[in-house]
C-alpha cells in the first residue's frame, strides 16, 4: 500500500478511535482508587491485565487479542461500577471475545479450559452471560481501534520510507513495549493514537535513526498531536520500559496460584525429611587410636551435643551421668 | 452345574496376571530357622531360683549361672519340642533383661565373657537361604525367624548391657572385637525386620563406645555395599546400615577427612543405581543430605554424580530421584548452585516432558518450593531459556491436564520473573515453529517426490527383470 493510502487510512482510524475510549472519569475513579475499597482499584485492574497476558501468551493468541481484550476490559470498567469477586469473570470474557473475533476457530480454547487454566471459579455458562453483558453495553460487534492499529500503521508508514532500514526497527518489540504499558492503567488514559506515536519514537531513538524520526513527526503533524501531549507521554513511556528491561524481577506471587497435585505424589513429598532415630555419634578427635576410657576421645571433638540424644529404646542415659559432668567441666572455657 | 473351581483368590489380580507372592503363598513358609538341633534326648535345664530371691553378694554367680544356661538353644521349628524348657529360658531371658536394666554392682570382669558368649550362641547362625531368587523385597512378605521368642529377648538383654551405667568398654573390648563385629555384621542380611532393627540399635552403641573397632566397621560396611552394589544386589540390611552411618555422619568433625569424601562419591553415589533403591531411599537421601550439610563444596560431585545415574526407563526411581534432588537442593549454597545450575535444569526439563504424569508433576512442583524460586530467580537468565521450549511444548502437546495447569503456574511465574527474556524467547519459539513447519511442509514436498522417483525406478527394475523392452519412465 502506498504512503498515500497509508495515511488516508491513518487519518480515518484517528477519526474513530474517540468511539473506542473508555470513558475518563470512570476510568480516573479506578486509578486513583485504593484498594479494598469494595470497589475496582488500579492494582487489581493491573494484576488481572498481567493474567490475561500470561494466558494469551499460554495459549498462543496473539497481541492483537490481548490489546483488544484490554480495551474491552477498561471500557467496561470505564462505564459499569462492579464488584472485585467480578473482575476475573468480567476479564475472562473480554479475553474469549476478543479471542473469538481475532484468533482462527481451530486455535480458540474453549471456555471451560480457560476457566480451569485461569484457575477461576466461576462456570462456562456464567461465562456465556457476562460475555452479552458486556457486548452489549459497549456495543461491541467485531471492531475496536486500539493503539495496535496504530502502531501496525505507523510501523508500515515508517519502513515504507526507508525500505534500507527494514530489519532494525522490530514490531515484535514494539508489540511487546506495548503489552507492557497497557499492564498499567494510566495508559490506557493516552489516546491510542498518541501512546503509540510515544512507543514509536522510543523506538526510532534507540535505533537512532535519522530519516525515521522525521516520519514520525510528519506523522505527528499530519495528526495534529500537540507536542505537549506527545512529550507527557514520552515520558511515561520511557519510565514503564525502563521498569520493563531491567535486571530486577518483581517477586512472582505465588499466593494466587494453585498447585494441585496427585494425591500419590502428595503423599511422597518431603518424606525424607523424618527426624532420624539414632542419636548422633561424635567423630574421634585425634582419629581413633584405643584407649582405655573410650568416651574421653569423643569428648575432645567437643561436637554435638550428647544430652539430647537418647536411643528409641534406651531405658538408660545413653551416656553414662559421670561422663555429662566431665564434659561440662570440658565446656568451662 | 457350578462355575469352575478357582484355586486362587481372585483379590490380588492385576490385569488378569495374579501376583508373584500369590503364587508362592501357597509353598512359602511364613517363618524359618537355621538353628537346628539334632533330634535326641530332650533338654533338661535346672531351675534357678530368681535373682531378687537371693542375697546381693551371690547374685553375681547366679547371674553368670543364667547366662550359662540360656546359651542352650532350642529348635523353634519343631512347635511341640521341650515347651516347659523353652518357656524357662524365656521367663529367664526376661529376668536378665530386667535385671541388667535396674541393678548396680553386678557387673564383674567375668560376666563380660559370659555376656557374649551366651549373645553369641543365641544370635550368631548361618542364615536361611532366601527362599527363592525371586524373593521381591518389595512385594513378598519377609520370612520371620522362628526362635523369635528368644531371640529378642537376647537382643533387649545385649543392648541394655551395652547401655548400661557400669559397662566398661575398657573390659569389654576384649571380648567384642573384630571377629564378633564381622559375624554381627553379617546378620544384617536377615530377612526378619525386627531383627534387622535391633541389630541396627545394637551396631549403633557398639560403634559409638569402642573406638579402635569404628576405622573396621566402616570398612567392613563398605566392603558390604559395594558387594552390593557391584556383585549380588542382594542384601537386606541396607537401609539399617544407612541409617547408622546416617547418625555417623552427622557426627562428623570438619573438615571432612579424605576418606568420608570418597565413601559418599564411591559408595554411597553408585548405591543409587540398585533396583531395589526404593527400599532404602529415605535413608540413602538422609546421608547424601547430612554430608553436603557437613560440606556443601561436596554438592558439585553429588549433583553431577545423581545426573550421571538418572535412571532412564524406571519411572518410579526418577521420582525418587526428583525427590531427593529437591531436598539437597533445599540446603544448596546459592554459590554451589551456580555451578551446577545448567547441567541440572537440563535434566529437569526433560523430565517435565516426561510422558509419564508423575515425573513430569514432581519436576513441576520445584516451582512451589520457595528457596529454589529465589534461586532460579537469581539466575533466570540462564535456566529460563533451557525449560522453556519444554514448557511451551507440553502445555501444548500433554495429554494429562492436571499437567498442563502446573506448566501455566510454572510458565506464569517466569513470565513475571523476567518479562524480557520471556517475551524474546516466545517470539524466536515462535518464528523456529513457523520455520519448522514450512520446512517440514517442503521436507514433505521432497521425500513425496523421492518416494514416486523411488517407485519408479522400482517398476522400471521389475520391468527389466522381465525383459518387456525399455521402461515408460
Amino acid at each position: 500500500m502506498d504512503a498515500f493510502k497509508l495515511m488516508k487510512e491513518l487519518r480515518l482510524n484517528y477519526e474513530q478511535e474517540v468511539h473506542y475510549l473508555p470513558k475518563k472519569t470512570g476510568l480516573s475513579l479506578i486509578a486513583s482508587s485504593v484498594q479494598d475499597d469494595g470497589r475496582i482499584s488500579a492494582k487489581c485492574r493491573d494484576a488481572r491485565v498481567e493474567d490475561l497476558w500470561s494466558l494469551t501468551s499460554f495459549f498462543g493468541y496473539s497481541t492483537q487479542t490481548f490489546v483488544l481484550a484490554v480495551n474491552l476490559l477498561d471500557r467496561f470498567l470505564a462505564m459499569m461500577r462492579i464488584q472485585p469477586k467480578h473482575l476475573s469473570c468480567v476479564s475472562l470474557s473480554c479475553l474469549h471475545m476478543a479471542a473469538k473475533v481475532t484468533e482462527e476457530e481451530c486455535n480458540l480454547t474453549p471456555s471451560d479450559e480457560l476457566i480451569r487454566i485461569g484457575q477461576c471459579r466461576f462456570t462456562a455458562s456464567d461465562l456465556e452471560r457476562m460475555e452479552k453483558i458486556v457486548a452489549q453495553k459497549l456495543n461491541f460487534k467485531s471492531f475496536a481501534v486500539t493503539a495496535l492499529t496504530f502502531l501496525h500503521l505507523y510501523h508500515r508508514i515508517a519502513l515504507s520510507h526507508s525500505a534500507d532500514r527494514k530489519e532494525t526497527l522490530s514490531l515484535e518489540q514494539l508489540e511487546a513495549q506495548l503489552k507492557a504499558c497497557l499492564c498499567r492503567i494510566t495508559f490506557s488514559l493516552a489516546k491510542p493514537s498518541v501512546l503509540a506515536l510515544a512507543l514509536l519514537r522510543q523506538g526510532i531513538e534507540a535505533v537512532r535513526s535519522e530519516d525515521m524520526l522525521e516520519i514520525a513527526y510528519h506523522i505527528q503533524k499530519h495528526l495534529k498531536i500537540a507536542d505537549s501531549e506527545l512529550l507527557l507521554w514520552s515520558e511515561r513511556v520511557a519510565r514503564c520500559l525502563s521498569d520493563y528491561a531491567s535486571p530486577e524481577c518483581s517477586k512472582p506471587d505465588h499466593r494466587r496460584l494453585q498447585w494441585i497435585v496427585s494425591r500419590r505424589t502428595a503423599q511422597n513429598l518431603h518424606s525424607y525429611r523424618n527426624v532420624p532415630e539414632l542419636p548422633t555419634i561424635p567423630e574421634g578427635g585425634w582419629g581413633e587410636s584405643e584407649s582405655e576410657d573410650s568416651c574421653e576421645d569423643g569428648m575432645s571433638s567437643g561436637e554435638e551435643s550428647l544430652s539430647s540424644s537418647l536411643g528409641s529404646d534406651a531405658e538408660g542415659p545413653y551416656f553414662p551421668l559421670h561422663l555429662h559432668r566431665q564434659k561440662q567441666h570440658l565446656r568451662v572455657p | 452345574m457350578s462355575s469352575a473351581a478357582t484355586t486362587s483368590p481372585s483379590v490380588d489380580k492385576v490385569d488378569g496376571f495374579s501376583r508373584k507372592s500369590v503364587r508362592k503363598a501357597k509353598q512359602k513358609r511364613s517363618q524359618s530357622s537355621s538353628q537346628f538341633r539334632s533330634q535326641g534326648k530332650p533338654i533338661e535345664l535346672t531351675p534357678l531360683p530368681l535373682l531378687k530371691d537371693v542375697p546381693a553378694p551371690e547374685q553375681p554367680e547366679l547371674f553368670l549361672k543364667k547366662l550359662q544356661q540360656c546359651c542352650t538353644v532350642f529348635d523353634f521349628m519343631d512347635t511341640l519340642s521341650d515347651l516347659k524348657m523353652k518357656e524357662y529360658k524365656r521367663s529367664t531371658l526376661n529376668e536378665l533383661v530386667d535385671y541388667v536394666t535396674v541393678s548396680r554392682g553386678y557387673l564383674t570382669e567375668q560376666a563380660y565373657p559370659e555376656v557374649v558368649k551366651m549373645v553369641s550362641h543365641n544370635i550368631f547362625r548361618t542364615l536361611p537361604p532366601s527362599d527363592s531368587n525371586e524373593f521381591d523385597p518389595e512385594e513378598d512378605e519377609p520370612t520371620l525367624e522362628a526362635s523369635w521368642p528368644h531371640l529378642q529377648l537376647v537382643y533387649e538383654f545385649f543392648i541394655r548391657f551395652l547401655e548400661s551405667q557400669e559397662f566398661q568398654p575398657s573390659i569389654a573390648k576384649k571380648y567384642i572385637d573384630q571377629k564378633f563385629v564381622l559375624q554381627l555384621l553379617e546378620l544384617f542380611d536377615s530377612e526378619d525386620p525386627r531383627e534387622r532393627d535391633y541389630l541396627k540399635t545394637v551396631l549403633h552403641r557398639i560403634y559409638g563406645k569402642f573406638l579402635g573397632l569404628r576405622a573396621f566397621i566402616r570398612k567392613q560396611i563398605n566392603n558390604i555395599f559395594l558387594r552390593f552394589v557391584y556383585e549380588t544386589e542382594h542384601f537386606n540390611g541396607v537401609a539399617e546400615l544407612l541409617e547408622i552411618l546416617g547418625s555417623i555422619i552427622n557426627g562428623f568433625a570438619l573438615p571432612l577427612k579424605a576418606e568420608h569424601k570418597q565413601f559418599l562419591v564411591k559408595v554411597l553415589i553408585p548405591l543409587h543405581t540398585v533396583r531395589s533403591l526404593s527400599l532404602f531411599h529415605a535413608q540413602l537421601a538422609y546421608c547424601i543430605v547430612q554430608f553436603l550439610e557437613k560440606d556443601p563444596t561436596l554438592t558439585e560431585p553429588v549433583i553431577r554424580g545423581l545426573l550421571k545415574f538418572w535412571p532412564k526407563t524406571c519411572s518410579q526411581k526418577e521420582v525418587m530421584f526428583l525427590g531427593e534432588l529437591e531436598e539437597i537442593l533445599d540446603v544448596i549454597e546459592p554459590t554451589q548452585f551456580v555451578k551446577i545450575q545448567e547441567p541440572l535444569f537440563k535434566q529437569i526439563s526433560r523430565c517435565v516432558s516426561s510422558p509419564h504424569f508423575q515425573v513430569a508433576e514432581r519436576a513441576l512442583y520445584y516451582w512451589n518450593n520457595e528457596y529454589i524460586m529465589s534461586l532460579i530467580e537469581e539466575n533466570s537468565s540462564v535456566i529460563l531459556p533451557i525449560m522453556f521450549a519444554s514448557l511451551y511444548r507440553i502445555s501444548k502437546e500433554h495429554w494429562n491436564p492436571a499437567i498442563v495447569a502446573l506448566v501455566y503456574n510454572v510458565l506464569k511465574a517466569f513470565m513475571e520473573m523476567n518479562s524480557t527474556l520471556f517475551d524474546e524467547l516466545t517470539a524466536t519459539y515462535k518464528s523456529d515453529r513457523q520455520r519448522q513447519s514450512d520446512d517440514s511442509a517442503a521436507g514433505r514436498r521432497v521425500s513425496e517426490r523421492c518416494s514416486f522417483v523411488l517407485v519408479c525406478s522400482d517398476l522400471e527394475l521389475k520391468r527389466g527383470l522381465r525383459s518387456e523392452g525399455s521402461s515408460q519412465f
